[in-house]
């Protein structure tokens, strides 16, 4: 429309205030008492975890790779209006870990409000009915009692944008997605039968309708669309991993346990971890190779000296 | 009407109840509807329960009784006792048809006439001697025709939809639009209602249903015969208004005259809704001319819906409702007289038609329907043409949308019933509710295991659409969905050349006949919207086998 909304204008300046306060944290990352780009929380104890201990552990290395990231105050301000993305995918129950863990997103969404967001929605763009698919994921019941706001996207309420992309040149995307100060992007470690994997990047699939034709491009869709929504907060959740039969899954016995939570603003570096945790290479990830070819991120994620944080 | 010096009367209490019921329907109708937790109330097909003719045809149709439809037996007492009361206070069929009747003389006035007892009435006992004649050589039509299941079929396929159809673009038109005065937005009062409605009452977006403008077509033309005769359907052609009239032959409750008072206005035969009155000389032959018309004492029960009507038209009070017990001298009732030759040109009528019907190579059992997907739990085709209605119960709590009314796919004789169409909607792996509200059961209620092992076809990919195939490019959006845990679509890694000369490495799809089911999400999820490059047909369906070309992997023996 060529004007910038007020909003438009406090996202943009946001994330040019960011950016400029993250080139001399770049350059410090390597200082153990600066906070990280990418903080690592992996669970030390007792590996025979119950379902509630499961929980408890959930949180705890959510809570623990965000304070090493230097805490949600870092992206939050005071009034913000934060849109929590997580993979709410499919109807599986959160056991199958095709879905986020309920309760990394929950613990997301409390600390948002605790760095002093005024409203926090939740939602995505489900593959199978959004009704159910939410009610089954565990989510809502999670975030509902914290105040958090669950969005179902409504098909007719997408609206065309322009993305500007090497592929993929406009898009229906959901406005009220856009409209938020910040999107936090929380994405579980799958399997994926096209992609190979499916983990932060592809996770901005949810904002989006029309998606269906990407898997014949998926690389480069992934890239454009990622680059479109100038990420500046991701969270890997591999708490239960996806192995096989994915993004859907429905068989117990391809999920495994990992009990790790990543955060980082460099959303390549954490693909290329969770590429790991599900046992490949990064570099046999189509998604991550086109990620750092233009320049979303590096695959080497060690270079940016993540800070690994033991959680017991 | 209101009769002089009264302001409560019978009438109105009546149209009261009318309301009540057909409020009660309607809420009935939106309490169908898929529920997120996959179980749904049984008390939405209660008014089906309530239908003594679905119990009689499918009694012998199916030779099933099941415990929910014996609630039928209460209409029939209350029949027995009281007459038709049903069609006249209960029926949401007839209520909306009295309605139509009212609103059409309203905005067409006629000038009042004698409307009596026309021969014609008795067409509603043979087309129902006829239907009860096929139903016991084993097809349900009749209740094709019953009036719950029409009302119910015509709201789901066509007036809801219509509705949907009106507030979805009526509110995304203003969203995007976005009019207001200052910082007033319309969306502030749009969107909060279209939400509402779009939650509580549609549900499922952009709903629409195969033929649901002919479905209307059928039920608008039945409106419009009211301003011919009030309640034409009631009075000529409804079934089950013909079972309860012959259930209704000699009610306790009974219509007297005061011959004393009548002085034969006929006020009431033209307020009749049932055209109850017979207009004939008294039975003694000495009637004069005046005798001919107005003598209300000529009253056929089973044709009489109980409405009340002629007692507050009457301004002499020479009408009433008594009950005749034993030892009370019995009001006389008059009786519909069928004819023998009518009722055999019925009963061969009723043979000839179901001849008919069955000599297409499909009733033959020689060739089956590729798009004749039923939903999941559905019996053999010959026992589920036994029972199903066509209501449309499964189609309206359908969570995708995908049920849809056959049209030529069952033949003539499955006409309206559910079928799946996977381009609409896929058969969602994690439900089962179409069998949990089958008022007949001709949907058997699976539990949701069974349900996921229950084949209702298979898919097939169309190599020449398919893009990996066809176009060389990655797609396998089918392979993503696939639902069954262990994916009935899996890929081979091919190399291929491309059009320069190339080597390429593709991953082509293919379908495994042991692990699908014929859910249809693949066909759905498709990005080909015109013709789907992977589509399902009910080959391997679990109910037939002898539509399954498929020997399995590995003995069943």
């Amino acid at each position: 429309m060529g004007t910038w909304s007020r909003r438009g204008f406090l996202v943009r300046s946001a994330a040019g205030i960011s950016a400029a306060a993250a080139g001399p944290l770049l350059a410090f990352g390597a200082d153990p008492s600066k906070p990280a780009d990418m903080a690592i929380a992996r669970w030390t104890g007792n590996k025979d975890l119950t379902a509630k201990e499961l929980q408890k552990a959930a949180t705890q290395l959510t809570e623990s790779a965000l304070a090493g990231l230097g805490g949600l105050g870092r992206f939050v301000r005071k009034g913000d209006k934060v849109w929590v993305k997580p993979n709410i995918g499919w109807d599986r129950a959160p056991e199958l870990a095709a879905n986020c863990n309920p309760d990394v997103v929950a613990t997301v969404v409390r600390l948002c409000f605790e760095a002093g967001a005024k409203v926090v929605k939740v939602g995505d763009n489900p593959c199978d009915l959004a009704a159910k698919t939410y009610v089954t994921s565990g989510i809502p019941a999670a975030v509902r009692p914290l105040g958090a706001e669950v969005v179902f996207l409504d098909r007719s309420r997408f609206r065309e944008t322009a993305i500007k992309g090497e592929r993929v040149k406009t898009l229906p995307v959901y406005p009220e997605i856009l409209d938020c100060d910040l999107v936090i992007n929380i994405a579980v470690a799958k399997h994926h039968g096209l992609a190979n994997a499916t983990l932060c990047m592809k996770n901005y699939m949810g904002v989006i309708e029309k998606r269906n034709t990407f898997h014949q491009a998926m690389p480069v869709c992934v890239a454009d669309l990622t680059r479109f929504m100038k990420p500046r907060i991701a969270i890997l959740d591999a708490v239960r991993i996806l192995k096989a039969h994915g993004p859907k899954g429905g068989n117990p016995a391809d999920v495994a346990i990992k009990t790790t939570v990543a955060a980082g603003i460099d959303l390549v570096a954490l693909d290329a971890l969770g590429a790991e945790i599900l046992g490949k290479k990064p570099t046999d990830i189509p998604i991550i190779v086109k990620g750092q070819e233009v320049g979303l991120g590096k695959i080497d994620y060690r270079s940016l000296a993540p800070k690994e944080i033991a959680v017991s | 009407m209101t009769r002089k010096g009264r302001l409560w009367t019978a009438a109105r209490t009546r149209r009261l109840v009318q309301v009540a019921f057909l409020v009660l329907f309607a809420g009935l109708v939106l309490a169908a509807r898929p529920q997120p937790g996959g179980e749904t109330s049984h008390l939405v097909e209660v008014f089906f329960h309530f239908d003594p003719l679905i119990l009689i045809a499918t009694w012998l149709s199916a030779h099933a009784l099941y415990a929910g439809a014996l609630l039928a037996l209460v209409t029939i007492v209350l029949t027995l006792v009281v007459g038709r009361v049903f069609c006249g206070w209960i029926c949401p069929l007839g209520t909306i048809h009295a309605a139509a009747g009212r609103f059409l003389r309203w905005v067409w006035p006629e000038r009042k006439h004698a409307d009596h007892w026309s021969r014609w009435q008795l067409a509603k006992y043979y087309v129902l001697i006829a239907m009860l004649v096929m139903a016991v050589l084993g097809t349900h039509w009749v209740c094709v025709f019953d009036p719950l299941v029409f009302l119910y079929r015509t709201t789901t396929t066509a007036l809801l939809p219509a509705t949907q159809w009106a507030v979805e673009s009526g509110s995304t038109a203003v969203f995007q639009w976005d009019p207001g005065v200052g910082p007033a937005r319309l969306t502030a009062v749009t969107e909060p209602v279209y939400g509402f409605l779009r939650d509580n009452v549609f549900v499922i977006p952009k709903q629409g249903f195969l033929g649901g403008g002919l479905i209307f077509g059928l039920f608008f033309v039945t409106l419009l015969l009211n301003r011919y005769r009030a309640r034409f359907w009631c009075r000529y052609l409804c079934p089950l208004g013909a079972l309860l009239g012959v259930f209704a032959w000699r009610p306790l409750m009974r219509r007297a005259v005061r011959e004393e008072n009548c002085n034969r206005c006929d006020l009431c035969g033209m307020a009749c809704h049932g055209a109850a009155v017979r207009p004939v000389s008294n039975p003694s032959g000495e009637a004069g001319a005046e005798e001919r018309v107005g003598n209300p004492s000529h009253w056929i029960a089973s044709e009489c819906l109980g409405c009340f009507n002629c007692t507050d038209a009457c301004r002499r009070d020479a009408l009433g409702f008594t009950v005749s017990l034993p030892g009370r001298k019995a009001a006389p009732v008059r009786s519909v007289d069928l004819s023998k030759r009518g009722t055999l040109g019925a009963i061969l009528g009723g043979l000839a038609a179901l001849a008919l019907f069955r000599t297409t190579p499909q009733s033959r059992g020689h060739t089956f329907h590729p798009r004749l997907m039923r939903p999941p739990g559905s019996r053999p085709e010959r026992e589920f043409l036994a029972r199903c209605t066509g209501c449309g119960l499964c189609m309206k709590v359908c969570p995708t949308g995908g049920l849809q009314p056959a049209w030529t796919e069952a033949g003539l004789e499955g006409l309206w019933t559910p079928r799946l169409v996977p381009q609409i909607g896929y058969c969602d792996y994690n439900c089962s509710l179409c069998g949990q509200v089958c008022p007949t059961q001709a949907i058997a209620e699976l539990e949701l295991d069974e349900k996921q092992k229950t084949r209702i076809g298979l898919a097939a990919f169309d190599i020449t659409r398919c893009i990996p195939y066809a176009y060389a490019r990655d797609c396998m959006v089918c392979e993503e969905h696939c639902p069954i845990p262990d994916k009935a679509i899996y890929f081979l890694e091919v190399e291929i050349q491309d059009r320069s000369g190339g080597k390429k490495t593709m991953k082509q799809p293919h379908v495994d006949p042991d692990k699908c089911i014929g859910c249809g999400v693949c066909e759905n999820v498709c990005p080909y919207k015109d013709r789907p490059g992977i589509r399902v047909s009910s080959a391997n369906e679990s109910r037939h086998p002898d539509n399954q070309p498929i020997l399995p992997e590995g003995s069943p023996y």
